[in-house]
């Protein structure tokens, strides 16, 4: 294999990559899923963990007080090993189950982000 | 008194000056000596009536445990063939791209419902050892076995004793778990910083493997290769290595001790653990003895750089993901 082959192949393993990891950080913004719902004034933000987070983005109201409710559904991969860094959340989730996590009152433009313990998945809450 | 220049292989480091130069003046004959990294050769003044060959025989049984080797003529060097890196660059990205797209595809989320049980432990233990994991612990094994079998030391009774050393601390650990109910290995920012240094070995060993540092010789000032050469001898290493595999950041670890924290007793957190570490022996059985029998084939150049490119891809993996837990970074990516 010559080094222009080799640079070729290169170039492609790369483009490739980047097309399939840049169209699905589009994809799965909770736009259309209902995750964010008031209940007697409380409002909870659902969301889902197995092999990631979904919805990874999710837009919230600020001002209100809020709960995280992480649902694991045999969940055995590092998206059980929940960190909220900014309210000190630090668990390693049943693999069935939900943990609900209070969140105080956010603030406007103040996003909520929430990794696994390896850090490579993610997830975000926007509020305004 | 007699001076004679031999010329010595396997240095790799500037401390390896040192070592050698104590191990040299150690011997009784033996009045001086002085190495010289650039140009690889030792010179001695000794007031031995010894022949050559002699001295070089009982001098490179000396020092051989510690990899490296005298002779009176100038080894050949194997050329390293420029084309290989332009080889094994595309090999590793095509292997490592293979490894990511393994978990886009999401096949390795199938669910496994109810309680954990030994034969869902061995099954977690299966897909873990393919899943992201892999980058950190998989990668850490196969840096750490290239270099071991590069580095011509007893591989395969290391490799054994790594294995061992995994299974039994799991077994034992899980057991305590179950027993104790003690948290322990669960503190993330402890996992998290043990998963940077991790990943940080395997970026020094992937360069390494590369032969990126080889080609300038005097490189690390830290005794860091030193220390390796050392550690890579001794019995206790490698089951230690082993243990510590426990506490590296792997979810299905975590979640797996989490399980045998809820088992209840001794017995069940013990086969729990121990299952789940049987489940990931394959594939890791599969990186340490198959980078040893590449390694000692006619591919070995080929083998080292291609494993170099996939140990650098997942060390800057598992550093970016290390950093990005500790909340140093934003996450830069979700596979």
């Amino acid at each position: 294999m010559n080094r222009t082959a080799s640079v070729i192949i290169i170039g492609a393993i790369v483009i490739a990559m980047s097309i399939i990891y840049s169209g699905d950080s589009m994809s799965e913004i909770g736009g259309n899923v209902q995750n964010v719902e008031i209940r007697d004034g409380i409002q909870f933000i659902t969301i889902n963990a197995k092999g990631g987070y979904s919805p990874r983005i999710s837009f919230a109201k600020a001002g209100i007080p809020t709960k995280l409710i992480v649902k694991t559904n045999s969940t055995y991969d590092c998206s059980a090993a929940l960190v909220v860094r900014s309210v000190g959340f630090q668990k390693i989730l049943k693999n069935t189950a939900e943990e609900i996590i209070d969140i105080g009152i956010p603030k406007a433009g103040e996003p909520l982000r929430g990794v696994c313990g390896m850090g490579m998945y993610g997830f975000q809450v926007k509020f305004d | 008194m007699n001076k004679y220049t031999f010329h010595i292989s396997g240095t790799h480091c500037a401390s390896c000056k040192i070592l050698i130069e104590d191990i040299l003046s150690e011997q009784s004959f033996i009045k001086k000596a002085h190495v010289d990294l650039k140009s690889e050769i030792v010179e001695i003044e000794t007031d031995s009536d010894l022949s050559v060959d002699e001295i070089v025989r009982i001098l490179t049984s000396k020092v051989v445990k510690n990899g490296y080797s005298f002779s009176a003529e100038k080894a050949v060097k194997i050329k390293d063939d420029v084309n290989v890196i332009w080889k094994a660059v595309p090999i590793g990205l095509a292997l490592l791209s293979l490894f990511f797209l393994l978990q886009k595809s999401g096949i390795l989320n199938l669910g496994i419902g109810g309680n954990a049980t030994p034969i869902t432990g061995l099954i977690i233990g299966l897909i873990a050892s393919v899943s992201s994991c892999l980058a950190i612990v998989g990668g850490l094994v196969l840096s750490l076995s290239a270099k071991i079998s590069q580095d011509n030391v007893s591989d395969t009774k290391t490799f054994v004793l790594f294995h061992i050393g995994r299974l039994v601390s799991f077994a034992i650990l899980g057991g305590i778990l179950g027993s104790a109910g003690i948290a322990f290995g669960v503190n993330f920012t402890v996992t998290s910083i043990l998963g940077i240094v991790a990943s940080l070995v395997m970026l020094i060993l992937g360069l390494n493997l590369m032969g990126i540092f080889a080609k300038n010789k005097v490189t690390l000032h830290s005794g860091l290769f030193d220390f390796f050469r050392k550690i890579e001898h001794k019995t206790l290493t490698p089951l230690v290595v082993g243990f510590g595999t426990f506490f590296l950041p792997c979810g299905f670890t975590q979640s797996m001790q989490v399980s045998a924290l809820g088992s209840g007793s001794f017995m069940s957190g013990l086969l729990l653990m121990l299952f789940f570490a049987l489940g990931t022996l394959p594939m890791l059985m599969l990186l340490s003895f198959g980078a040893s029998s590449f390694a000692h084939s006619k591919q070995a150049p080929l083998f080292f750089k291609s494993a170099g490119v996939v140990v650098i891809g997942f060390g800057t993996f598992s550093l970016l993901a290390g950093l990005t837990s500790l909340g140093v970074i934003d996450p830069l990516f979700n596979i």
